[in-house]
């Protein structure tokens, strides 16, 4: 792209900040609605148990109670992917803090007594929590009846009979045979333990049940038309039936992107004769009952020539799905396709498998299953760089995808793709990689370098697609209307930038819709694995188009010139020669008057859409095909100072490199590589759930689950934009909003490998566990 | 005023302050900070009937006359502000501090805000918010217009190179 | 709601005594709030009445006289304690100990008192106070009565406090010349925390005696027996200090750090405030 641009690529800030730091900006919970009951909920205190009983009689007498319901007054199943779900437990518990009963009344305290009162008698069941457990041949049946749900048909292979959720292959040439042919050899295990998104809001949704089966919600919700779709589905309504709307959201990161309170919210309001219900999570419930990301065990086998070429991969992940298939069986999917990290790879096999345990369910997280299989993949890499003697940039550099090598699914490294050997270069440089680091600061510290690569496409259906409608205003601003939610990310800012651009209008007269509404915005798919701004970009073009196209016909018609020679600028039609017979937009917003009376035109009202185009399905055996609409690669490179007594890792220095494409908004670009790379450090240094022998979890809140705090940040961030455009982007720009993320842990696990000389395979790397590898580590030193 | 009642409870559910937001209960994520007699306390973790011949600030009380305060207009201008939830603590924290220590040191402002929890902006933005708004530099754009200009852009790239620095 | 309880907030001691002896049910002393109100809402703690003891002059109390001897009143909040110039100059390892508590916020209600009356072996306060040789003065219709802080730690939360008494005050003995004071925890990370492990020490260049105490290895904090310096060397210090913290430990695992880590990471701390506190021409 050549032309010159005045909005886009320009640090706009974002409109919806007013809101937001004056306190005028409303969340779910911040609505009240006439009538509106508070709901709680009680959950179950078994990660596996048979419910024999459960005894309301109680829970129904405490005064304002107004509805009380159990999963046997439920005939619904829910699921994404896999219907495998209840919205309260019948006759079977899966996880501890799985939801069995709910209580709506007319204070939060009354439904929180009631759940109180009510009884349930368990019958204790065999659980089983580790998924290499879960898939051994006799193992405890998460889902016995596996074989009666629905599912998405051939793009999902749940194994009934068995744990297994789903099994995605990919198969390219003849790992088997090049990896025993192979001169160089390794093989790795990692782990990465179920973590929490830890959105600032919790879950929240509002439903009112009306007349006719419909329902109103009010949702924090990434995906309003993916909750209308999914509700309409369990419940057998039409869609137009079930209206969403989005307001503000707190932050999602993945955990919202699916079904989370609207299904319970919708029954207890029906159960309450249509008093809009408010089910609100506490935070303990936000840990506990409410998904998390999968965990993952994953093997990794890698072949190289003597000088350093891979010639075969070989993968197996296991992933921790919990209890429901939500949207783990995707995740297990994208990874397994993304699963041998940016590289040329002639000979792969990849073996994902998504099991079922007795955990609180995994879901969409941020990086959707990317951090952790490169947790393996880049911190393999390094390994067997350092069994080759080579250096680890070195040997990335040797085998990174180039234009003309293929991916694991058999796509064309293009150049369009993006320039991740530049990604690599660019952070190296910027940690002054090769130069060794500085003395550290006393004699127990270490210091050490490391570097990771990073990569991922949207994971999302071959045919997923979203509109905008673009309307102008009577003083002829332009309104923009998207079914996208902007949770954070600044989406919405560079939709505004967009039209701008396009519309030739001023940003401060382009605005957005920030309440998403399912009867008013038009169709999005989901704002998850960033693509929208990629997406709902090209839409905004193509609706701004729309608009030109209808102010420019009666922008002739009114001068009574050809249409090919008007143009649009500076708020105004004009003939391209004749500036002087200008006419603004407001005079065409609503239609043109001529001065006689007549009238010509309309209300200016555009649309645009777009739709994945491509990609298809994976071959269920191979899974060779075109899974990506694009892909956005890049890397981290790390300097960090380790306390050899303590285990205390600091970050000094982390440079973050990803190939936007087309920086479309520095500030938010900025913004997401800060956040994405602190998410980052929580999920490296000290993030992880801990569960007990029984399966109940040990930190279901901050006094043990711990978040990065602003005494946590690396002494310094350096984030470094390319801009290799990407064809079909808006403007180039592919999307970056998970990328940061993900290879954050294998940037500083290879760190503290060169560091220590020790291989760490565990996340999160607390002090504790540095320290006592270190320990170990001198155990064996000592004869 | 029953005595059980918490100073969040009172805002949110009997003064209609919805500014004030809850994202623990125990204290733990500053996400309720508020200023009971000039000091950042968790609104969750004090009773109503505590605070009876106290002032209590809220984020509503920052702007005045609709116009807003110097720390807001910092907050909008930094990137600061992502989906918004942690925002009226961080602020009311960071009031808190501006009005003991106008001119706090960047450790100072650290461990003013430490208290405050945000998992979407890595705090950078936040932390540089602060400093702007205590070094008393002007925004030189309203926030709701953006235009790019010579001083805006001086000034942005002054907090860029703020954060590419490091914070220490 | 957090719950159902009276509030009641006396403006005299002997109120507060009143209502603790003569009240049906039990009663919980309400100070900061920021244990007592999490463990109501937790439903750990379900009392009739809280008696809000910030009114009565006498807890708020904040006073270093001249010779430099401490009165820590149970109203007074933590941040006081610590922009107190004269304390921050003469017991740097208390103000060390009361910064490491949680958050800014949180600190402006909690209270050194009301964090020792917590009964947690993981107190941050307890190490420091029982290295200074504090101790606390209870107060009940049934009188005063003043115990060395040890006496006050019997169990995992649990105090040598009967339910009538109200800790109300902390007395810290005047400091001698040019005592050093240092108080370190082991945190799982820097932003904040409870501790994984804690310990803290006193040395007085003048009597040559050195004090430590440890937190968050055993069911209750510990204060270990002095250690004469003498002309011994740093290195013989910190050998003696390591093995007296090594043999008074009894490190559980838990959710916060397994013993194995707790077992290896104090003894660090230990010698790490040692050879502060030993440190040449070292500041107090």
């Amino acid at each position: 792209m050549t032309r010159e641009l005045r909005v886009v690529g320009t640090s706009v800030p974002r409109d919806d900040a007013i809101d937001k730091v004056t306190g005028a900006a409303r969340y779910t919970t911040d609505l009240a609605l006439p009538g509106m009951l508070h709901a709680a909920i009680l959950t179950s205190p078994h990660a596996s148990a048979r419910i024999v009983r459960v005894d309301l009689s109680d829970a129904r007498s405490v005064p304002g109670v107004r509805a009380v319901l159990m999963g046997s007054d439920l005939d619904v199943r829910l699921g994404l992917y896999l219907r495998d779900k209840r919205i309260l437990a019948r006759d079977v518990v899966r996880y501890q803090g799985e939801p069995v009963a709910a209580v709506a009344a007319d204070t939060l305290d009354a439904a929180r007594e009631a759940c109180r009162r009510i009884c349930v008698e368990y019958d204790e069941l065999p659980a089983v929590l580790d998924p290499r457990d879960a898939m051994a041949v006799g193992a405890p049946l998460v889902h016995p009846d596996l074989a009666g749900y629905d599912h998405m048909r051939g793009v999902f292979f749940p194994k009934p009979g068995t744990n297994v959720a789903h099994h995605q292959k990919i198969r390219k040439g003849d790992a088997l045979a090049s990896l025993a042919a192979a001169d160089i050899r390794l093989e790795a295990s990692f782990y990465n333990p179920p973590v929490q998104h830890v959105p600032m809001e919790t879950h929240a949704s509002i439903a009112q049940a009306l007349p006719e089966g419909r329902v109103e919600i009010w949702t924090s919700s990434q995906s309003p038309y993916t909750v209308r779709h999914l509700l309409s589905v369990c419940l057998g309504l039409p869609h137009a039936a079930i209206r969403v709307h989005v307001p503000y959201v707190g932050g999602g990161f993945g955990g919202k992107a699916g079904l989370g309170l609207e299904p319970l919210a919708t029954v207890l309001s029906r159960a309450a004769g249509g008093r809009p219900v408010l089910v609100s999570a506490t935070r303990e419930e936000e840990f506990n009952t409410m998904p998390s990301r999968p965990g993952l065990h994953s093997t990794i086998k890698i072949g190289s020539t003597r000088d350093g070429r891979i010639t075969a991969l070989e993968a197996t992940y296991v992933w921790d799905a919990g209890a429901y298939a939500d949207y783990g069986v995707n995740v297990g999917r994208a990874a397994a396709y993304s699963g041998a990290g940016p590289y040329a790879i002639d000979h792969c096999s990849i073996d994902s498998y998504v099991v079922y345990t007795n955990k609180v369910y995994g879901t969409a997280y941020r990086g959707f299953g990317h951090l952790e299989v490169l947790w393996g993949i880049e911190r393999a890499m390094d390994q067997m760089a350092r069994k080759l003697g080579l250096d680890p940039v070195e040997f990335r550099r040797r085998n990174l995808l180039k234009e003309g090598a293929t991916t694991i699914t058999g796509e064309l490294f293009t150049a369009g793709h993006g320039k991740p050997v530049e990604c690599l270069d660019a952070v190296a440089k910027a940690i002054d990689w090769g130069r060794p680091s500085d003395a550290p600061s006393a004699p127990h510290k270490v210091r050490g370098k490391g570097i990771a690569m990073l990569h991922k496409a949207p994971a999302m259906p071959t045919y997923t697609s979203c509109a905008a409608v673009i309307k102008l205003d009577e003083d002829g601003a332009a309104d923009v209307l998207v079914s996208g939610v902007d949770y954070g990310q600044g989406t919405y800012t560079v939709l505004r930038q967009i039209a701008a651009e396009e519309l030739g209008l001023p940003i401060g007269k382009v605005h957005i819709t920030w309440d998403c509404d399912t009867a008013l915005t038009p169709y999005d798919w989901q704002t998850v694995a960033s693509r929208f701004s990629y997406m709902g970009g090209n839409a905004v073009i193509e609706a701004a188009a729309d608009c030109l196209r209808q102010l420019t016909a009666v922008a002739a018609q009114a001068l009574g010139v050809a249409p090919e020679t008007i143009v649009c600028e500076d708020e105004a039609a004009f003939p391209a020669d004749k500036p002087d017979r200008a006419i603004s937009y407001k005079d065409l917003a609503l239609g043109y008057a001529f001065p006689n009376g007549n009238a010509i035109g309309g209300p200016i009202i555009g649309h645009g859409r777009f739709i994945a185009t491509g990609l298809t399905h994976l071959d269920p055996e191979t899974g060779q095909g075109r899974p990506a609409q694009f892909w956005t690669y890049g890397a981290h490179a790390v300097e960090i100072e380790v306390d050899t007594e303590t285990g205390e890792i600091e970050i000094l220095h982390i440079a973050t490199a990803v190939d936007a494409g087309k920086v479309l908004n520095p500030l938010s670009c900025t913004g997401q590589v800060i956040g994405g790379v602190v998410q980052g450090l929580g999920s490296t240094l000290h993030e992880g759930f801990q569960f007990d022998g029984k399966g109940r979890l040990l930190n279901p809140s901050f006094v043990d689950y711990k978040i990065p705090t602003a005494k946590d940040l690396p002494r310094r961030m350096t984030p470094i934009f390319l801009e290799n455009p990407q064809p079909g982007g808006p403007y180039g720009a592919r999307g970056v909003a998970e990328h940061p993320m993900i290879s954050v842990p294998s940037a500083i696990g290879n760190a503290l490998a060169d560091a220590l000389g020790i291989d760490y395979a565990v996340l999160p790397l607390s002090p504790e566990r540095v320290l006592l590898g270190i320990q170990s580590r001198e155990r064996e030193k000592t004869p | 005023m029953p005595s059980g009642l918490t100073l969040i409870e009172f805002l949110r559910d009997r003064l209609y302050l919805t500014g004030t937001k809850e994202g623990c209960g125990i204290g733990e994520c500053g996400a309720c900070t508020v200023l009971l007699d000039e000091k950042p306390v968790m609104a969750c973790l004090v009773l109503a009937v505590e605070v009876d011949g106290c002032t209590v600030d809220t984020v509503e009380g920052e702007a005045t006359d609709g116009q807003l305060s110097d720390l807001q207009k910092a907050f909008v201008e930094t990137g600061a502000v992502q989906c918004g939830f942690c925002t009226p603590g961080m602020i009311m924290s960071a009031r808190g501090l501006l009005r003991r220590n106008p001119t706090p040191s960047d450790d100072e402002i650290i461990e003013a805000m430490a208290g405050n929890l945000c998992r979407c902006t890595g705090y950078e933005a936040i932390l540089a918010a602060v400093r702007l708004a205590a070094a008393a530099v002007q925004p030189v754009a309203e926030p709701l217009t953006g235009e790019t200009g010579t001083e805006r852009r001086r000034f942005l790239r002054g907090v860029e190179s703020t954060r590419k620095d490091g914070w220490r | 709601m957090l719950g159902r309880f009276d509030y009641q907030r006396p403006s005299t001691l002997p109120e507060a005594g009143r209502l603790l002896a003569e009240s049906e049910g039990p009663v919980a002393v309400l100070a900061g709030g920021t244990d007592l109100l999490v463990d109501i809402r937790g439903r750990r703690h379900d009392p009739r009445i809280l008696v809000d003891i910030k009114r009565i002059d006498a807890l708020r109390r904040l006073n270093v006289d001249s010779a430099g001897a401490l009165t820590i009143g149970a109203a007074v909040p933590l941040n006081e304690m610590i922009e107190r110039a004269a304390i921050r100059r003469t017991l740097p390892g208390l103000v060390q100990a009361a910064e490491s508590i949680a958050t800014y916020q949180l600190r402006n209600r909690a209270t050194a008192v009301g964090n020792l009356c917590n009964g947690s072996p993981a107190a941050d306060m307890a190490p420091i106070l029982l290295a200074l040789g504090a101790h606390l003065v209870a107060w009940s219709q049934r009188g005063e009565r003043t115990m060395p802080l040890s006496s006050l730690f019997v169990g995992v939360k649990k105090t040598a406090l009967a339910p009538d008494e109200i800790a109300a005050e902390l007395r810290v003995p005047a400091p001698e010349p040019g005592l050093r004071s240092r108080f370190l925890k082991q945190q799982r990370l820097r932003g904040h925390d409870l501790a994984v492990a804690s310990a803290a020490g006193t040395y007085a260049p003048t009597t040559g005696v050195l004090r430590l105490a440890v937190g968050s290895c055993a069911p209750t904090p510990l204060l270990l027996e002095p250690i004469e310096v003498g002309r011994s060397s740093k290195a013989v210090v910190e050998e003696k200090a390591v093995r007296a913290v090594q043999a008074a430990m009894q490190p559980i695992s838990d959710t916060r750090a397994s013993a194995d880590y707790r077992r290896t990471v104090l003894p660090v701390l230990v010698k790490r405030l040692v050879s502060d506190l030993l440190a040449e021409g070292g500041a107090p």
